[in-house]
């Protein structure tokens, strides 16, 4: 069999799958502490003070890589909810699931950093502005998601319905995306426009390190979330029973 | 207007939510393989 198509089969496998990623989870964790620490070290000490917004730039270094995750999360969710939908693929059932509380934490973090970025910065917490509508929008799809879910008895019927919305609610997106083009709003533009990020190198290396460690931590907790699920679905399957009874001995 | 109490709890909060997520699927698992584990020996006493 071709090595790619014999990784993807190996990798649908729920044995195979618990096992392997069980060895990557504290790979993925150890990146995601060192890039952090690092990223905070740079934003909090290294870093200057914006001439226009003063210290609370430093909300910025969670803010922006939360934000962003918070919509990648959901894209991924609708390009692994298609594929679990059309080729049946049990494991992208797993991770569509498995993704929404952590793109549902980024949401909220991103909207809860903005809000207390916004108070000292616009003068107000909230506005109905389009960006921000329409992330609170993306952290109510993720709730949706997680609800559907939970509503089915059979876990297989439930992770479908689980991944039809994701599709259909991916039309968010571009809406959050553009928003800043396509009306007048209070929320500043794109940081990393198309003409190059307009964010000093002192900021921008802080930033970037944050918005690269969400990307582990993201790994990391989607695949310990994705094999407790698999455990929770396969309990009563022999892998389950063998795996409880290694772990006895 | 001091920038401090934000930036602190704009830390606080974000640290708080990533931990939570962080842990749930630990502690949930653990709680998950004791409940199977005990099932398991009620089967293996039964028979």
């Amino acid at each position: 069999m071709n090595p790619i198509f014999l990784f993807f089969h190996k990798t649908g496998s729920p044995p195979w799958f618990y096992k392997y990623s069980g060895k990557l989870i504290p790979w993925l964790w150890a990146v995601f502490l060192a890039l952090t620490v690092y990223g905070l070290y740079l934003g909090l000490v290294v870093a200057p003070a914006d001439y226009q917004q003063g210290e609370s730039v430093r909300i910025m270094y969670l803010h922006v890589p939360s934000a962003w995750m918070s919509m990648m999360i959901y894209g991924l969710m609708a390009i692994m909810g298609f594929i679990a939908l059309v080729w049946r693929i049990r494991i992208m059932e797993v991770l569509v699931i498995s993704s929404a509380p952590v793109g549902a934490a980024f949401t909220a973090i991103a909207l809860i950093t903005g809000s207390l970025w916004g108070r000292p910065t616009w003068g107000t917490y909230w506005v109905w502005d389009a960006r921000l509508t329409s992330e609170l929008v993306l952290l109510f799809l993720y709730f949706g998601v997680i609800a559907l879910y939970n509503s089915f008895d059979e876990p297989r019927k439930a992770a479908r319905a689980a991944s039809l919305m994701s599709i259909v609610g991916a039309i968010n997106l571009p809406i959050i995306y553009f928003s800043v083009e396509w009306w007048n709003t209070l929320h500043q533009g794109s940081s990393m426009g198309s003409d190059g990020p307009g964010i000093h190198p002192s900021m921008l290396l802080p930033l970037l390190l944050m918005a690269t460690a969400t990307k582990f931590f993201y790994g990391a907790n989607l695949l310990s979330r994705a094999r407790l699920t698999l455990l929770k679905q396969d309990h009563r399957k022999r892998w389950v029973q063998d795996l409880l009874s290694k772990e006895s001995h | 207007m001091s920038h401090t109490p934000f930036i602190l709890a704009a830390y606080l909060i974000s640290a708080v939510v990533l931990f939570w997520a962080a842990i749930a699927p630990v502690l949930n698992k653990r709680s998950l393989l004791r409940q199977l584990k005990n099932r398991q020996a009620q089967m293996d006493k039964t028979q």
